[in-house]
């Protein structure tokens, strides 16, 4: 909560220069009834020039001009930069959390702490602190002027206030109640809508549109049942301030009209002291409202501490040491993504020793473990103490960087950023020059279907640009990882969507970039591995077979029933 | 200057008269609630308006005194007045002619003390008058007093002078506390009303949206996000309610409140009003220039806060990438550069509203200024009334909101104008063909595909001239590796696609020919993938038909689905978040059930590949032989005991059929079949395919 609280106490200086520049603004504005009053009763007195009157008001108002203008920029402006801070702090903090929480947490969570909790903590900084700091002027100079006036007329006027307070914190937490049950609404009609979009093949071979109809119906009228019922109160909230606010102006009328006629009032303090109350009646709302936005604003700031305190599991080691070479050793490696019991693990006994500069290929069916063995390497996800080793070195006493920076991953499912295809593949080295951007490219198989874009290498993929085919953004991917020149490339099955033949094509182009890197070649295919010096068949998380392609597809086994598939695929769509 | 008005047109236009009478016909239904809404709307802003007048009458009839002194050469030519002696006359200024007060005015005859007159007639004033000769001044006829005079009698007898004035003051706070129950009421009422309308076009604007959606054709859906198509039912909906509930009926209230406060100051004096209204067009402009620049700086604000969230939700999904790559620093200045995009695009929009909303406020102020300075010296003259002067002040301050509203409701109405545009191109979206008008009762369940080729996509052809017949009750099994088009046949089958070429044949008639409901509900399909809605177990087996339970229940026993019976609700529990509570296995057999429920007479099976435990594995193999009994079936397979008892196997390769025959045909004929039965189904021990029996 430190860094929240440090966030919270930067802006102080805007804050206290704020709270200045708006105690003069009230001040000037309190001013004005007074130069009213002085006229009406100089009126009255049979003085007509009012030039001076008219004057002290644009004076005033040019006052309130300039101050208004200043507090504004100070106190929003606070509210802003606090909003900016935490958001960049949240953001900081999201960069070090490890894959495991991104796996346990739903993206649509943390999009809502980013968004909505800042927002109220913004609007508790902003709006709920104007709402306090306004009155602390407002109110003690408005009573006191007009207790000055009349005492009676003061206690019969300000009477009804209270109630607007009071009024607006027990309205203000129904409606907002009620306001959250129809954005429930809203959200379910929303899903409503979206499911049966995501069914409609089914709702159309079931024909069941008809009842599909009935049953959003319902839907339907819940939102607008949720909204009446919010109206109702809501609805009801803006004439009842206004009744209030007017009986307030009803009993001055009463009180002081009397007072007027018997002579104890003047008329021009009669007028002044009808403009002090009604602008009382805005700072004895507002501050029943600033009490329900403080107290949202706390429990956003709550949540976004929960949020703040996970500390991230993969850490950089006290003491880094660095890698002698990139030899990959794994000894006894037992591996289950929870700890939880009757968690099966994913991976069971693994040993292997991969010299540098060698190939290993990984075969097996899906949910085999090829995956989480690449992801344990670059610590995405992190093996127990002493089991893989980089080096020499255990891969968690290497600095994270050192060790990320060394190894060139691709993952199965090619994630592209919203960005150019150049400012892609130049994602882990950003000031790569475009000659070493298009060599990538080339060699990953793609520079050819790049230049045909009509923008070529600035065209924009993702989702408001062009959409790639997935084995377009394979290749891009791979690119992304050949233009770090890594000592150390894992292939995590990248060319799954590209064909058969193509693979190959690409693959016999990356024989020489392969050559004197440590590589991992996981894939489907039994042709994208036979090369490799050294091939392990992995099955249920164990490694189950190994060798060289020639003996693996010589003895009975899954490599060998893969490989017979494969190869009568291939003569079909050859015939 | 010109700009901003060039900017709205690229926008999009603001008004569209074409769109605004398409937009109005979901209103007609609910005109006469939308007129009772528009009348309450102008009679309250006729009691706003009245209620400045309140003060006027009580500080021009009340609480000031009525009589003044003119000094004059000759008797005033109208007015009672009351001849004082030396060419003074007591008069009441209020009942002078306008043209003989600005004579009076010119030669400074009027007087600007104002007094009571206590007549001689009256005997409760005259006692008070005796009881205190020193207050007041004897005139023929009774006594004068100014208001100071009046001050020093002993409060009983000021209220006997002034009671009359007292009572006035009673009743007018009570009229005027009468009033503001009447514009509360009628406030409530107008709100309610409002809102209940809104709610209603918003309802059926929703429904028709929904209901078209539904009949669209499944390409439609291909090539539109889900997400595009939610907001045309939610977001675009609630924008043109925006239009109806608060844009068009303040439009009436603020027009009528602005030519209503116009007229009221004319009245009360023309030429302080003329002097207001040159601030006019400084106030319009001013709040035409707030109103383009608060909406491109809240655009601005839009725009920033939605890369922002995009580039947030974006760095969520690919942190791996990020860290894979050790760009973290780098990630963090970009996300620092957006997010200090988005500070400034707020701080554009504080300063935009730190400049107009202060600068309204002092044009207002200036507005007072002007009338004090101007109306003051007129009161005096007895042209204007002090409380005149006062209402005068009020109904300019009140000049300001309405204009300010008006020219904000010009982003309301662009808004709903863009939400319709959307809204009415899905609506004018084509519909699915229906079909042809054939009813069948029954199919036999004949099946053939003859020659067809179909692509998603022009060219790119994904069923290659395939042609095979299932005959009625004969199970066809269709195997290939993923992309072959076996999910394809399905949907052609079902008619969610019309093909290229070729012909799809049921009992020897196109499928076009029939009425498409009438096809499709003599077929069922179970996909591998089996969608599940939210409600019970129930729902999902009946969907939206009215299918009795009992015989829901009873598919249900049929396929063995008994596991439903253990649930801790029965058929009546919730299926939460698509049935991740349930197994694979389970929710392939809510599928069953909900086939077999529809009692189908051609079954459309895409069998799941996930691993079920072998109890499970086992039921559902027993289940799939009993619902596919008596029934032409057509079988996506990937378990052996499928394909093996099939009537029919088709080998599917590349959109082509490659081979087809018998289960022992093909493996003889040592094929692509051999090859993948080798794979999926030799006894190994462990890996994706389930071991059959």
């Amino acid at each position: 909560m430190n860094r929240i609280t440090h966030w919270l106490w930067r802006y102080k200086g805007r804050v206290a220069a704020g709270f200045v520049c708006l105690a003069i603004v009230d001040v000037a504005t309190l001013f004005v009834p007074l130069v009213l009053s002085d006229a009406i009763d100089r009126l009255t007195a049979g003085n007509g020039n009012l030039l001076v009157s008219g004057l002290l008001i644009v004076a005033l108002a040019v006052v309130a001009l300039v101050f208004r203008f200043l507090w504004r920029l100070f106190l929003i402006g606070a509210s802003r930069r606090i909003e900016r801070d935490l958001r960049a702090g949240l953001y900081e903090h999201f960069l070090a959390l490890p894959a495991s929480f991104y796996n346990e947490t739903k993206t649509g969570d943390l999009m809502a702490h980013a968004t909505n909790d800042i927002e109220a903590v913004t609007r508790a900084c902003g709006f709920g602190l104007i709402t306090v700091l306004d009155p602390l002027v407002m109110i003690p100079f408005s009573v006191g002027v007009m207790l000055s006036i009349d005492v009676r007329m003061t206690l019969y006027a300000i009477l009804p206030l209270p109630i607007l307070t009071i009024v607006m914190l027990t309205f203000g937490r129904v409606i907002h109640e009620r306001f959250e049950s129809v954005q429930e609404a809203f959200s379910a009609t929303m899903e409503k809508v979206r499911e049966n979009v995501s069914g409609i093949r089914v709702l159309k071979a079931f024909v069941q549109e008809e009842g599909s109809e009935r049953d959003f119906a319902r839907t339907n009228q819940t939102l607008a049942n949720e909204n009446m019922a919010l109206v109702r109160v809501h609805g009801l909230f803006h004439p009842l301030i206004e009744l209030l606010s007017g009986a307030t102006l009803a009993l001055t009328l009463w009180i002081g009209g009397g007072r007027v006629i018997r002579g104890a009032v003047s008329l021009g303090n009669f007028v002044a002291f009808a403009q002090y109350l009604s602008m009382l009646i805005w700072p004895m709302i507002a501050l029943g409202d600033a009490v329900n936005v403080f107290q949202r604003g706390r429990a956003s700031l709550g949540r976004i501490g929960v949020l703040l305190a996970v500390r991230p599991e993969i850490v950089e080691p006290e003491a880094p040491r660095p890698m002698q070479g990139t030899r990959i050793e794994i000894r006894d490696l037992t591996f289950a993504y929870s700890s939880a019991d009757g968690v099966p693990p994913a991976l069971s006994d693994i040993n292997l020793d991969l010299e540098e500069g060698t190939t290993l290929g990984i075969v097996g069916m899906t949910g085999s473990g090829k995956s989480t063995l690449a992801h344990l390497i670059p610590r995405v996800f992190d093996p127990p103490p002493g089991t893989v080793r980089i080096g020499g070195v255990d891969v968690r006493d290497v600095s994270l960087a050192e060790l990320r920076r060394a190894i060139g991953f691709v993952p199965q499912d090619a994630f592209l950023f919203s960005a150019t295809i150049a400012e892609n593949i130049a994602f882990g080295r950003p000031n790569a020059s475009r000659a070493e951007i298009e060599r990538a490219a080339q060699l990953a198989g793609i520079h050819d279907e790049i230049a045909a874009f009509p923008q070529g290498y600035e065209t924009r993929v993702g989702e408001r640009g062009l959409s790639l085919s997935g084995g377009q953004k394979q290749r891009v991917a791979i690119a992304r990882a050949l233009l770090l020149e890594p000592q150390v490339v894992i292939f995590d099955d990248p060319l799954s969507a590209v064909d058969a033949e193509r693979e190959e094509v690409i693959l016999a182009n990356l024989r020489e970039f392969f050559h004197g890197r440590t590589s991992i070649l996981i894939a489907h295919r039994i042709s994208a591995v036979r090369n490799a010096d050294r091939i392990i068949v992995l099955d249920g998380g164990r490694i189950v077979d190994a060798g060289r392609h020639e003996d693996l597809a010589a003895r009975e086994g899954i490599y060998r029933r893969i490989w017979t598939l494969q190869q009568a695929e291939r003569r079909t769509v050859m015939e | 200057m010109t700009t901003p008005v060039f900017d709205d047109e690229i926008a999009g236009k603001a008004f569209d008269a074409r769109l605004m009478r398409r937009m109005l016909r979901f209103l007609t239904p609910y005109r006469a609630l939308f007129g009772v809404c528009v009348a309450l709307t102008i009679v309250l802003a006729g009691v706003e308006l009245a209620i400045p007048y309140f003060s006027k009458t009580a500080i021009d009839r009340d609480m000031t005194l009525p009589y003044a002194i003119v000094t004059l050469d000759a008797p005033p030519s109208s007015g009672d007045a009351l001849a004082l002696g030396d060419g003074r006359y007591l008069i009441r200024p209020a009942n002078v002619p306008e043209a003989l007060r600005a004579a009076w005015e010119r030669t400074g005859a009027l007087g600007s003390e104002r007094y009571a007159f206590e007549p001689e007639d009256d005997r409760a004033a005259s006692s008070v008058v005796a009881r205190n000769p020193e207050a007041f001044t004897p005139v023929p006829g009774g006594a004068i007093a100014t208001q100071k005079d009046l001050a020093s009698l002993p409060p009983r007898d000021l209220d006997t002078l002034r009671g009359g004035a007292l009572a006035g003051i009673a009743r007018l706070a009570i009229l005027y506390a009468f009033a503001l129950l009447v514009r509360f009421a009628f406030a409530v009422l107008q709100v309610y009303l409002l809102e209940y309308t809104g709610q209603r076009v918003m309802y059926d604007m929703r429904r028709e949206i929904f209901r078209h959606v539904l009949r669209l054709p499944l390409s439609f859906f291909d090539r539109t996000p889900v997400g595009r198509l939610v907001t045309r039912a939610t977001n675009d909906v609630a924008a043109i309610n925006e239009l109806f509930t608060s844009m068009l009926v303040n439009l009436f209230r603020d027009a009528f409140l602005v030519v209503g406060i116009v007229i009221v100051i004319f009245q009360l004096e023309w030429r302080l009003a003329l002097i207001v209204l040159a601030l006019f067009p400084l106030i319009v402009l001013a709040a035409w220039q707030f109103r383009n620049r608060a909406r491109s700086a809240y655009r601005e604000v839009r725009k920033q806060l939605a890369r922002l969230n995009a580039y947030l939700q974006e760095s969520i999904s690919g942190m791996r990438i990020i860290q894979a790559f050790v760009q973290e620093a780098q990630a963090n200045r970009s996300f620092l550069g957006i997010n200090t995009a988005k500070f400034d695009a707020d701080m554009r929009q504080i300063m935009t509203f730190a400049v107009f909303r202060p600068l309204m406020s002092f044009l207002s102020s200036f507005a007072v200024a002007l009338v004090l300075w101007y109306g003051g010296p007129s009161v005096i003259r007895g042209g204007l009334s002090l409380g005149a002067l006062t209402a005068f002040i009020q109904y300019v301050r009140m000049l300001f909101e309405p204009v300010l509203n008006l020219s904000e409701g010009y982003n309301v109405l662009q808004a709903a104008m863009a939400s319709s545009e959307r809204i009415f191109r899905l609506l004018d979206e084509p519909e699915e063909d229906r079909g042809g008008d054939e009813h069948v009762e029954e199919f036999r369940g004949r099946v053939e595909f003859r020659n067809v080729w179909f692509a998603y996509s022009e060219g790119d052809w994904i069923l290659k001239d395939v042609s095979f017949t299932a005959a009625p009750g004969e199970r066809v099994a269709i195997v290939g590796p993923t992309g072959a088009g076996k999910t394809t046949i399905i949907r052609i089958l079902f008619r969610m696609y019309p093909i290229q070429k070729g012909e799809v044949l049921i009992d020897g008639r196109p499928i076009e020919s029939y009425d498409l409901a009438a096809l499709r509900s003599q077929m069922a399909v179970v996909l591998q993938d089996v969608f599940l809605f939210a409600g019970d177990v129930m729902d999902n087996i009946r969907l939206r038909s009215d299918i009795p339970e009992e015989k829901a229940i009873e598919a249900a026993r049929f396929v063995s689905a008994d596991f439903v019976e253990a649930l801790p609700d029965g058929y009546a529990t919730e299926v939460k978040e698509r049935g991740a509570t349930l197994s694979v296995g389970e929710r392939q057999l809510l599928s069953f059930a909900r086939a077999v429920a529809f009692d189908p007479r051609i079954l459309v099976l895409d069998e799941a590949t996930a691993s079920i435990d072998s109890h499970t594995e086992h039921v559902i193999q027993s289940s799939l032989r009993k619902i596919m009994e008596g029934r032409t079936s057509i079988v996506i397979a990937h378990r052996l005991s499928t394909i093996r008892e099939s009537d029919k196997i088709l080998v599917l390769h590349h959109g082509s059929v490659v081979e087809e025959g018998t289960h022992e045909e093909l493996v003889a004929a040592g094929g692509l079949y051999a090859a993948l039965y080798e794979l999926q189904f030799a006894d190994v021990g462990s890996g994706g395919a389930a071991s059959g029996d």
